[in-house]
């Protein structure tokens, strides 16, 4: 008898129609995810990251170019660019949701792939609040919210030390962030590249214009940047170059002190937990006379 | 009467082998894409094998509307070339060099950085640009008659011109959009959803009646004089031969992007093979320039070994020699 009933629940759960929930994602809208969520396909590399970051790696099948990090995100099946999305191989795939953010992936990829009955939980990080939240996000989507809960209590932790070294600070350096060398670009007010010159107790530069403005070298002469930040292979060009195209201009404060440094571009140009990394980093580098402050 | 018996036999010879050639290159076109699997989307075609969800989502949702766009886009360039160079009865008149795709890419950009929708809004906009950079060119050729080139001198110019204003507005416009706008302009079919697919049966009505103006389009290849001395009114049937061929291009452009060479170089092939005959010319350029566009989408899709590369690359490469190589045998 007993086996009986236990065969027939056995069958009942083995039988039953996946349950979905309902969850809302970053714009608001709601979205059904499977459960159990098995196949996922993260069409962005900061998503990618964040959710093998939170622990939802083994149910990834599919991720977009330039998924590098960690290392086992290297070796998940590409389905095309993150602004290039390809939807066949997402759809081969048979993912039972996808990731996407609002600013990175196109709308209209997002639309299709909706349409074809694959939902997409859309995330639209703005600052680093929001990528924290994100981590919590996707912990209740990979249905780890014990683990994310604790890594976002970690990031918001380091995030108020890091509000807390620069209390009282005087001098605020004026920062020229380089992200692209030929031609010339820097990032803007509305970008989080300015959220974390800001947080790091810089003034930035390109704050008073919006998007990834351009820049010639006489507005830089004009503009005398204090201390510039190079990102890693602009243009395509070693950490040398980039440098020696600077230090054709002595004039520059920045080029005069020896306050050019280059950085890893990777680390800045995600809206994933490593922003942190980056803001202590600058904050390091930027005033090395706080460090050990806690 | 009589001697119409040979034109309608070789209708229909010609237009039942080029549709046979449309089949060929849309079953490839279903049957082959980034995800692989030949041989099982042939046995799902055939329905033999396993039923396979994944499969038929790709092969009807995906690839399906995508061989109907490149069908309707190749069609409606190479129809719009033949009929553009029979009226201005100039063999280099084509959509792209007359700068008509050129307006309604204006057009279409402008659209796009004002944020408007597939249709009405990018369709009208587009079909706007188009019609008014044909204006100036007709008008500029107006003003030069006697110089048999000052039409397409025109083209040339305004063409330039358009290129000019594109380019500013990629310089002046946000990261997103110029992304959007630069993938538009290489001419890419990648955006086919089925969303898109009503909008093509505007072009349906295009096709007919152009080819029941054929045999006006005979008479005009004679020359102004003598065809509206045989009854054609020449001024109507070229404006509504203008107009239907642009809008039919603009339909298509701002679901496409800009893809050269089609218009030239599929009327000039068929011409080489068919005659001069529009009775015939036009079903086959309808047939052969959805097979051609169909197969260099089929290619623009595979040869990358990831991602895609936008149709117009093709077409280009694929056209522009193969209308030289025309060009030197005609020499010749």
């Amino acid at each position: 008898m007993k086996r009986t009933v236990l065969l027939l629940l056995m069958a009942f759960l083995l039988t039953r129609p996946a349950l979905g929930r309902e969850l809302v994602d970053q714009l608001g809208r709601k979205v059904d995810v499977a459960e159990p969520l098995t196949r996922v396909v993260s069409l962005i590399p900061s998503l990618t990251e964040t959710s093998f970051e939170v622990g939802g790696g083994p149910v990834l099948v599919g991720a977009t170019h330039f998924a590098t990090f960690p290392e086992a995100a290297a070796l998940l099946p590409r389905v095309g660019s993150y602004v290039a999305p390809d939807i066949e191989k997402i759809v081969k795939l048979r993912p039972q949701l996808c990731l996407a953010i609002r600013d990175g992936n196109p709308k209209a990829s997002v639309e299709r792939l909706e349409a074809l009955g694959i939902p997409v939980y859309v995330f639209d990080p703005k600052s680093l609040e929001d990528v924290v939240d994100s981590v919590v996000r996707l912990g209740e989507i990979f249905r780890t919210e014990t683990q994310a809960k604790i890594l976002a209590a970690g990031y918001r932790l380091r995030l108020e030390r890091s509000a807390r070294q620069l209390d009282g600070l005087k001098e605020r350096p004026r920062v020229f962030f380089q992200i692209d060398a030929q031609p010339i670009f820097s990032a803007g007010s509305d970008t989080f590249l300015h959220q974390l010159l800001v947080r790091s107790g810089a003034v930035n530069l390109a704050g008073d214009r919006s998007g990834y403005p351009r820049y010639s070298w006489e507005e830089l002469l004009v503009l005398k940047p204090e201390v510039v930040i190079l990102a890693s292979m602009g243009g395509g060009y070693s950490d040398q170059e980039l440098r020696a195209r600077w230090l054709a201009w002595p004039q520059i404060p920045a080029v005069r002190n020896g306050q050019l440094h280059v950085v890893d571009a990777d680390l800045f140009d995600r809206p994933s937990p490593r922003l942190i990394d980056a803001l202590e980093y600058l904050i390091g580098l930027l005033h090395p006379e706080l460090a050990g402050i806690q | 009467m009589l001697g119409y018996i040979p034109v309608y036999r070789k209708l229909i010879t010609v237009t039942l082998i080029l549709s046979l050639l449309l089949i060929t290159a849309v079953l490839l076109g279903l049957t082959s894409g980034s995800s692989g699997d030949t041989g099982a989307a042939w046995q799902l075609l055939l329905s033999r094998g396993a039923p396979d969800a994944t499969l038929e989502t790709i092969i009807w949702q995906l690839r399906w509307p995508r061989v109907v766009l490149a069908a309707a886009v190749g069609a409606a360039l190479s129809l719009g070339g033949l009929v553009f160079q029979a009226l201005l009865r100039n063999p280099l008149a084509e959509p792209y060099i007359l700068g008509v795709s050129g307006g309604s890419a204006v057009g279409a950009i402008l659209g796009i950085l004002a944020g408007f929708s597939l249709f009405p809004g990018l369709a009208f906009s587009s079909f706007a640009g188009s019609l008014s950079v044909l204006l100036l060119v007709l008008l500029l050729s107006k003003r030069r008659e006697g110089s048999g080139d000052a039409l397409l001198l025109g083209g040339v110019m305004v063409n330039a011109f358009c290129g000019a204003i594109i380019m500013f507005l990629i310089s002046v416009s946000k990261t997103v959009q110029v992304q959007k706008i630069i993938f538009w302009l290489m001419g890419d079919l990648s955006a086919a959803g089925t969303n898109s697919l009503p909008l093509l049966f505007g072009i349906l009505p295009c096709f007919l009646l152009i080819f029941l103006l054929a045999q006006p389009l005979n008479l005009l290849l004679t020359g102004r004089e003598s065809a509206s001395a045989m009854g054609v009114n020449v001024a109507a049937v070229s404006l509504v031969l203008l107009l239907t061929a642009s809008l039919m291009v603009s339909l298509t452009v701002c679901l496409s992007g800009l893809i050269g060479f089609v218009g030239l170089t599929i009327p000039h092939v068929l011409r080489l093979i068919l005659g001069p005959d529009h009775r015939v010319l036009v079903p086959a350029c309808i047939l052969t320039g959805a097979s051609y566009l169909i197969l260099c989408d089929l290619l623009a899709r595979s040869l990358p070994s990831h991602g895609e590369m936008a149709v117009g690359i093709v077409t280009a490469l694929v056209g522009a020699p193969l209308f030289i190589m025309l060009l030197w045998r005609e020499r010749r």
